[in-house]
């Protein structure tokens, strides 16, 4: 097989996953949120905190994000996004 | 960079399915005729194990078989459907994503005349080779065989060293064309008989390295260890010395010896490269672990299991299982679709976990929470999930508290050592991948390039909190004018350099910050993933290509 050409015809995908990683970020639909915070057990970089009163979770200092997506996969309701 | 490396070593479908028959010279075909003659009848259900890309499925079916065929790999999958499809077989063929570790819960018992495995049982765990065994005697019908086609190494000497010797050579070959490599599988006979089968070797190719069994369960069940004498022995208190209950793989002790320090030596530079130093997956205990003794899970990275049993041996008794991560860090191994629930899954099945502790909490590393999905553990096993602290230093104290986390335990941090130490891991890949051609076709830059690589990297490692910028490329700026500083420095003071000799430095500094400030960002916790900056430095080189390129051409130097 030729590597050359997968190798080219990589690049395009190559790109595009750049460009997706550079942009991704939080959407947080706090009416969905029970207050289960996983996310805040999940999250390596601390972008969510408990708010124990409301029983909501908190995204905050968002430019923390590494786009891991853990607290996407660990919510139960479905109430984060990463787009 | 090693993200581009790591997906050249990724097998696609087409590869795989060529990497194989090479492996075999040809005779996995035979291997696959002499099975559909010798049990393939019209009508017969049959479940296939680790279909591939469905070669033998639809040979079985174009047979008048009722295949449901499996795998866990979806573009294997895919590409099965499609020869599905191209062939109208889909009345008789049942493609499925599924782990074989689920087999025995997702089909009704004695639902299947004959279960093919062939070159899957090679890839399993032995632990969960004995568990898949089990299932497939739930699920044959009575009468029904099991069949297992697998790589072995033969038995007897001079075969075994004609067969090294073809092997070695031909496995090297193999793996560098399509990236596909198998494993022989080991004590299988053995095995076969203690999960109850009577089994024999139907046939065998390739100097008896390709074999073919068939088993099929007797009347009477085997001799299994019955779980309430799992039970005990867990219960029992444990004299010294330490003797494992049935079903645990041994006992996991903080120690040093000449293995671990060369593996060591090969992770702290050799890191990226594979193979991956692996530990066994399955159960250990740390300790004198008890029936109410937490249960840590982790990945099969030999740095990772050694490093997480330094830090709770002697402070902890736990159960440590230890899921098949690929031999990748959890973090890794969880991003890239590694170490997924279904691996966990497949651990806790294959364990008899149940049978030893008398709770259901299981507690799952924080840093795999980005791929292995919580909830899809909880729902298929029954237990708990808890994400435990980020670092194992702070697992005995995360245990004392109760399981609860401060966040200081669950927020990554980015210490001095930890970037020396990663850092190096780094330079020890892109030092080869840079320095080698230096090396070979430019001999004269080798050691001013590599010193100038180096020390940039670990400049840069030591003030990467402080420099300015939010990501690698936008703290690769102040590191470009730090560099450029220097040689600035270095002409003005010491060694006045000719205006070309200045100019090829100044781009080589400039291109050599960008890339260590850009591709470094993927050793950093605190950072996203180094595929973010490959379109900017894309751009960057070639912009800096055009200007070494046409700069000399303007100013009209030869």
């Amino acid at each position: 097989m030729n590597r050359e050409t997968t190798f080219w015809a990589s690049l395009p995908e190559h790109w595009r996953i750049a460009r997706t990683l550079r942009r991704l970020q939080i959407y947080f639909y706090p009416l969905k949120c029970k207050g289960v915070w996983e996310c805040y057990e999940a999250c390596p970089v601390g972008c969510w905190m408990p708010d124990r009163a409301g029983h909501k979770a908190i995204f905050r200092e968002g430019e923390r994000c590494i786009a891991c997506g853990a607290c996407v996969l660990q919510c139960p309701e479905d109430a984060i996004e990463l787009r | 960079m090693a993200t581009v490396f790591m997906k050249w070593l990724e097998t696609s479908p087409k590869d795989y399915e060529r990497g194989i028959q090479m492996l075999t010279l040809g005779r996995l075909g035979t291997l696959r005729r002499d099975l559909l003659d010798a049990y393939i009848r019209p009508g017969c259900r049959v479940l296939e194990i680790g279909c591939g890309t469905g070669a033998l499925t639809v040979m079985m079916a174009q047979r008048g078989a009722h295949v449901t065929a499996i795998d866990v790999a979806p573009a294997m999958l895919a590409e099965a459907e499609e020869k599905v499809v191209r062939r109208a077989l889909q009345s008789q063929v049942d493609l499925k994503l599924m782990d074989a570790s689920l087999i025995g819960e997702r089909f009704p018992a004695g639902s299947f005349d004959l279960i093919v495995a062939v070159l899957v049982f090679s890839e399993l765990a032995p632990d969960l080779q004995r568990h898949v065994l089990r299932a497939c005697a739930r699920l044959l019908a009575p009468g029904g065989y099991l069949l297992l086609g697998d790589e072995v190494v033969p038995g007897r000497a001079r075969r075994r060293l004609a067969y090294y010797a073809v092997r070695l050579p031909l496995s090297l070959l193999t793996w560098l064309l399509t990236r596909t490599g198998t494993t022989p599988l080991r004590d299988i006979e053995a095995m076969l008989a203690e999960t109850g089968y009577r089994a024999r070797m139907q046939a065998a190719y390739l100097g008896g390295s390709l074999v073919l069994y068939e088993a099929r369960l007797p009347g009477v069940a085997g001799a299994e260890v019955s779980s309430d004498a799992i039970r005990a022995a867990a219960q029992q208190a444990w004299p010294a010395p330490f003797v494992p209950p049935p079903g645990v793989v041994g006992r996991l002790r903080r120690r040093t010896t000449l293995r671990t320090l060369l593996v060591d030596l090969w992770a702290l530079f050799l890191r990226i490269i594979p193979p991956y130093p692996k530990v066994r997956p399955g159960l250990y205990a740390v300790g004198r672990p008890h029936a109410r003794s937490p249960v840590l899970v982790t990945g099969n990275f030999d740095l990772t299991v050694r490093r997480l049993v330094a830090a709770i041996d002697g402070r902890v008794d736990a159960w440590l299982l230890v899921a098949d991560s690929a031999g990748i860090n959890v973090w890794c191994a969880a991003g890239g679709g590694y170490f997924t629930a279904e691996k966990v899954i497949a651990a806790l099945k294959s364990s008899r976990m149940d049978e030893l502790v008398d709770h259901h909490a299981l507690i799952l590393p924080q840093l795999c929470a980005n791929g292995v999905d919580g909830w899809k553990v909880r729902q298929e096993t029954g237990w708990g999930v808890h994400w435990g602290p980020v670092r194992a230093v702070d697992v005995p104290a995360y245990l004392q508290a109760g399981r609860k986390k401060t966040d200081a335990m669950r927020w990554v941090r980015f210490p001095l050592r930890d970037r020396l130490e990663m850092v190096t891991v780094t330079l020890g890949f892109y030092g080869l991948l840079i320095l080698l051609p230096v090396l070979l076709f430019w001999r004269h830059l080798f050691w001013p390039l590599s010193a100038s690589l180096i020390g940039l990297s670990y400049f840069y490692a030591v003030v990467l909190p402080w420099l300015p910028g939010r990501d690698g490329l936008m703290k690769s700026v102040p590191l470009t004018l730090i560099a450029l500083a220097g040689l600035l420095l270095y002409t003005s003071l010491w060694n006045p350099l000719p205006v070309e000799r200045l100019f090829n430095w100044t781009l080589a500094l400039t291109g050599l910050s960008v890339f260590a400030g850009a591709e470094l960002q993927g050793m950093s916790p605190l950072m996203r993933g180094e595929q973010a900056n490959w379109g900017w430095e894309a751009v960057i080189g070639v912009v800096l290509g055009l200007i070494y390129w046409s700069a000399p051409l303007a100013m009209g130097w030869s």
